[in-house]
């Protein structure tokens, strides 16, 4: 449990530092924005309490929200984000009584569907933030660009980090 | 009631998800660009420090870029120096017998750029210096190249800038060397070009013509640079234009910034104190 708390921990620090410090300078061609913090709500476990899911995703916004001067944006984001995880997850694994106490990663429901997971989950965050944050500007074609190329250059750094990194962890 | 309850314990996390978009909803609405809290911004003290560590790091890069154009600028300002000083001679000469106190009006306050963002359609920046320095929410900042932005939030030794890359934001501008005035805006995508709206059909300009800042606002003396002309487009009233304007700043490398002081603000400003009791007559 402690194990868990504290790798936990670790990984949101890492996402939030890397994201700040490293990913919010980034703009590949002017639209594809990388947007890798939410790998730490994407990796909570399937079976943790949704109170507990909301409570993370949302303060993970804020916090980012803070460090990147977008009061709300990625906080109202995440939430939603939060609440749509599970239909997702299920939208590409069986519900039964095994897949419901993974947390979702190659090794746990293998790469195929692990990189429809990754690509949903992605795709619906990018679609939400820009949305919310470019609502302003009412250029749909705009939104949809940053949206596509924002997700495709997210999707290979995570995809990339995630075959990289340990089965065990 | 204990119906009523159990409904309560059964979807409780969709109560707190339903509290939770409320929350991030009144923070996206009611989080104005000008009173905006220090916690909630970049200019906090974890985050500032955090940055601070950061840029320690990273200030190193794009050193040589930023030597080579301050190199040109003191060359430039050596030389500008050199003529000024001429002119004084000429006028003091004139002027032997009048010996009027010479008050400066602006005072400059350099400071670190700790934090910087180009990527969204409301920039911000960060800088190393807060109200212990004596910046104050309003004043100007340029760099050695032209205007950056204004400032916004102040911390104690922190403060956050409106980026002129912020599509909120409008600076108050001219053409050099006329008197046509129009308000600069960016509009999201490219940092290096914004736009110069509201310019009177009968200006004349040249592409290349420089753009400076029109001394108007408090913010900016005049003459500052912020950019040159590239080309005319279209406006949505026909009575004037707009210009397409290329900027003399790289937001992408901003290091260090000074931000302008002006010591007549205290008096200008209870000047306009007049106006507003005008306004409720």
């Amino acid at each position: 449990m402690t194990n868990d708390f504290i790798k936990y921990f670790l990984i949101f620090l890492i996402c939030i530092l890397t994201q700040a410090l490293i990913f919010n300078h980034i703009v590949l061609f002017h639209v594809a924005i990388p947007v890798v913090f939410i790998y730490f709500i994407l990796r909570l476990p399937i079976s943790l309490k949704l109170t507990w899911v909301f409570t993370l995703a949302f303060f993970t916004g804020l916090i980012m929200d803070i460090f990147s001067d977008t009061p709300g944006v990625n906080a109202l984001a995440c939430t939603i984000i939060a609440a749509l995880r599970e239909p997702i997850y299920y939208a590409y694994v069986p519900k039964d009584d095994v897949t419901c106490r993974l947390i979702p990663s190659i090794s746990n429901i293998g790469i195929i569907n692990y990189g429809k997971f990754l690509l949903t989950f992605i795709a619906i965050y990018c679609l939400l933030a820009f949305t919310i944050e470019y609502f302003s500007f009412a250029d749909v074609k705009g939104i949809v660009i940053l949206t596509s190329a924002s997700t495709l250059f997210t999707f290979i750094i995570l995809f990339a980090v995630d075959s990289l990194i340990p089965s065990k962890i | 009631m204990r119906n009523l309850l159990n409904f309560f314990i059964k979807h409780g996390a969709w109560f707190l998800f339903f509290l939770y978009v409320i929350l991030s909803l009144l923070v996206l609405f009611t989080y104005n660009a000008y009173h905006a809290s220090v916690y909630l911004s970049s200019a906090n003290v974890v985050t500032s420090k955090i940055y601070e560590a950061s840029s320690e790091v990273t200030g190193y890069f794009g050193l040589k870029e930023i030597n080579k154009s301050l190199q040109a600028n003191n060359a430039r300002l050596e030389n500008e120096v050199l003529n000024l000083r001429h002119h004084l001679a000429e006028y003091q000469t004139l002027n032997s017998d009048s010996a009027s106190p010479f008050f400066q009006r602006f005072d400059y306050v350099s400071a670190t750029v700790i934090n910087n963002n180009v990527r969204h359609p409301k920039n911000y920046f960060s800088i190393n210096r807060g109200s212990k320095d004596g910046i104050e929410s309003g004043q100007g900042v340029v760099d050695h190249n032209g205007v950056v932005g204004i400032v916004n939030v102040v911390g104690p030794h922190t403060a956050r800038v409106i980026s002129l890359l912020n599509e909120d934001q409008r600076f108050s501008v001219k053409i050099k060397n006329s008197e046509f005035i129009g308000s600069l805006n960016w509009k999201g995508g490219d940092p290096t070009i914004a736009y110069m709206e509201e310019v009177p059909r009968h200006a004349k300009f040249n592409p290349g013509d420089t753009i400076v800042t029109s001394g108007y606002s408090l913010a900016f003396p005049s003459d500052i640079p912020v950019g040159t002309v590239m080309n005319r487009i279209k406006g949505a009233d026909d009575n004037f234009f707009v210009l397409k304007i290329q900027l003399t700043s790289d937001f992408k490398s901003l290091s260090t910034v000074r931000v302008i002081k002006d010591n007549f603000k205290q008096s200008l400003d209870s000047l306009s104190k007049f106006d507003k009791v005008d306004e409720k007559r």
